[in-house]
């Protein structure tokens, strides 16, 4: 499978996923993912599904709060000023959390599909223009910066008895000094790396070189499997539900 | 034909411009590869890992080819971020970059100053227009005095800036103090995902002495001060300020002033006031007031060639703000005085001065412990040797 085709398949997915399906719709979706994660993804799948454990639980816990513990009620009930039960209040916040696990899941699934690929292996094989791809390398450089700068400022401000290293009552109340130490070291890096390295060894449009890759193909191997039997899914879970209401 | 440039003279002398206005002469090449001081200006900090480094100059489209320049452990580091390697490691991954690519010549800022010995005799002999490796390469660098046989040597003239120091001044009127010795015992340290650093250590640091931290790059040099100051905890282990138990990394840092090999690794404001207002903030409990006074500040910030507290740090040229980097150890605020690679990028007067100002430290009853490849810049302290090595540390 290229990362063509395994991004295509993610977007084909979570599109699905966001358009509303029925609880057979929804079947053939999950059954689909599925076998994408056992087939593509293996033993690694369990790594995407607790990753999306972290990203969903704390926003579950603070809807479970507001919704269902506060409000009692969902907001269609509140909008439609029926009688409102805190098991619709439940019945939304399940949808919605079980919405955006399903869409981050499938997101790293199809990353941990190419975990053995550096992030500039996977970039190379795209089939995307020269422009886009540089674009993707610049804005992983851009993150990668960042986090270099929250390093040097995370050096500084311990060393300099401002911030621990274990979570405390000072961190918290120097954090602004931290976000400062982290502009400013950001933006030396990028100067240091713009003023001198870039221009002298126009390093940018060289990158053109590297990214470049013989143009691959859109798509190839498994890919030619994949897609239509998504295609396919996607029909089926489109009309899975409206058969079953006609009937 | 080979050509070689070595651009010397004393700090603030233009050398650095005068690197980039050869770089621009189409005598010397069209492009150049470029390894600065300090990682923004000596990797491309377009990629994520190792591995990605390697493979954006290695694709780069070359007619022709030069042996690779292999000194780093290229397989075992492959995955890792690029600025998690230490300095030299990273100036070792630049040459390596540069062997692959097709860049036919090379100019390096006083990089070469972060490797060990063994480390910089083998890019003295990669740079060899003997070898006939590279086509052109333009250098900076301290530790290298002109004549260079078959390079074109070219002296910069001393400017007389406002920018002069000397760092004996600074540590001139410092009053004795005894310094808490420094215990270790039991300490493990390793990196997620790496080889033991440190593997149950034990070491005792002496107050009224300097050490010198020894060993190869990557052996984890910088990775003990780091420990020390509480920026990484270890997995194991425990240390003692004097008989007090001491956790720099759950406490906070109280008793190191500590001078980073990159000086912009150190600075926690953007001006000289901020900074040590903030240090001043931090430190108050356990400091002298009188230490940290404004006026004592800016006057020994004078002595390192800063004339204002509102200098902002940033805007000074790098070999200005690696003085000012001393500052704080210097200053005699706390008991311990750590300085991680201080030479580097400095010229010789000024070396000799900051030598015997560390000397000075150490009869007045405080703790150094320093970092360098510079065996001239360390023969002028007396100091004892801390070899670092297969995840241990020995007095040698």
């Amino acid at each position: 499978m290229t990362p063509n085709g395994a991004f295509t398949l993610g977007f084909v997915l979570i599109a699905l996923g966001m358009g509303v399906p029925g609880p057979r719709g929804v079947a053939v979706l999950v059954a689909l993912t599925l076998a994408f994660a056992l087939i593509e993804v293996r033993g690694a799948s369990v790594i995407a599904l607790k990753r999306a454990a972290v990203v969903v639980l704390p926003l579950a816990v603070f809807m479970g709060v507001v919704w269902v513990g506060i409000v009692g009620e969902s907001p269609y009930q509140i909008a439609s000023e029926s009688a409102g039960t805190r098991a619709a209040a439940l019945a939304y916040v399940a949808t919605l959390c079980g919405r955006l696990f399903f869409i981050v899941a499938v997101v790293q699934l199809v990353f941990l599909r190419f975990a053995k690929l550096t992030p500039m292996q996977i970039i190379r094989a795209l089939a995307l223009p020269a422009t886009v791809k540089r674009v993707l390398v610049i804005t992983l450089s851009l993150i990668g910066t960042l986090r270099h700068a929250v390093d040097r400022a995370h050096i500084a401000l311990i060393a300099a008895g401002t911030l621990t290293r274990a979570p405390s009552w000072r961190n918290v109340l120097h954090s602004w000094r931290l976000v400062q130490a982290v502009w400013l070291s950001a933006v030396t890096i990028m100067v240091g790396r713009m003023r001198d390295k870039w221009p002298v060894e126009n390093t940018i449009a060289r990158l053109d070189d590297t990214l470049a890759n013989d143009n691959p193909a859109w798509f190839a191997g498994d890919d030619r499997i994949w897609l239509p039997i998504s295609l396919g899914a996607a029909v089926v879970i489109l009309v899975a539900d409206r058969i079953g209401e006609a009937l | 034909m080979a050509r070689r440039d070595l651009i010397s003279g004393p700090n603030f002398s233009g050398r650095s411009a005068a690197l980039m206005a050869l770089l621009r002469d189409g005598a010397f090449a069209s492009e150049s590869f470029y390894i600065g001081p300090y990682s923004e200006a000596a990797l491309s900090g377009l990629s994520s890992t190792i591995a990605d480094e390697i493979e954006l100059y290695g694709a780069m489209k070359a007619s022709f080819r030069r042996p690779p320049f292999s000194l780093i452990d290229v397989a075992a580091f492959s995955q890792r971020e690029p600025q998690t390697l230490s300095g030299g490691e990273q100036v070792l991954l630049a040459l390596h970059c540069f062997s692959l690519s097709g860049y036919r010549a090379l100019a390096v800022d006083t990089a070469l100053e972060q490797l060990d010995q063994a480390n910089r005799d083998a890019a003295l002999d990669f740079l060899d227009p003997r070898r006939k490796l590279i086509d052109s390469v333009a250098l900076i660098d301290n530790r290298l005095p002109p004549p260079l046989r078959g390079w074109r040597c070219t002296e910069r003239p001393a400017d007389t800036t406002g920018l002069a120091c000397d760092p004996r001044r600074v540590v001139a009127d410092l009053p004795a103090r005894r310094a808490p010795a420094i215990t270790i015992r039991g300490l493990t340290f390793a990196y997620r995902h790496g080889r033991d650093i440190f593997r149950d250590v034990d070491l005792a640091l002496d107050a009224g002495a300097a050490y010198r931290l020894a060993g190869p790059n990557g052996a984890g040099k910088t990775t003990l001060l780091k420990l020390l100051v509480g920026v990484l905890a270890p997995s194991a282990g425990e240390f003692l300020l004097g008989a007090e138990p001491y956790r720099p990394w759950r406490q906070g840092n109280r008793a190191i002033a500590l001078a980073t090999q990159n000086p912009d690794h150190q600075w926690c404001g953007a001006t000289l006031r901020d900074d040590l207002s903030r240090r001043r903030a931090a430190f108050a409990r356990w400091v002298d007031p009188e230490l940290l006074a404004d006026a004592r500040m800016e006057a020994l910030a004078a002595a390192l060639g800063v004339h204002s507290l509102d200098a902002h740090l940033y805007e000074l040229p790098l070999a200005a703000r690696k003085r000012l980097s001393w500052l704080w150890p210097l200053s005699g605020t706390l008991p311990w005085v750590m300085l991680d690679e201080p030479s580097i990028g400095q010229d010789l007067a000024t070396r000799t001065q900051l030598a015997a100002a560390i000397g000075r430290l150490t009869t007045l009853g405080y703790g150094v412990l320093f970092v360098t490849h510079d065996d001239d810049f360390a023969s002028r302290i007396p100091h004892q040797v801390l070899a670092i090595g297969d995840a241990q540390v020995k007095a040698g």
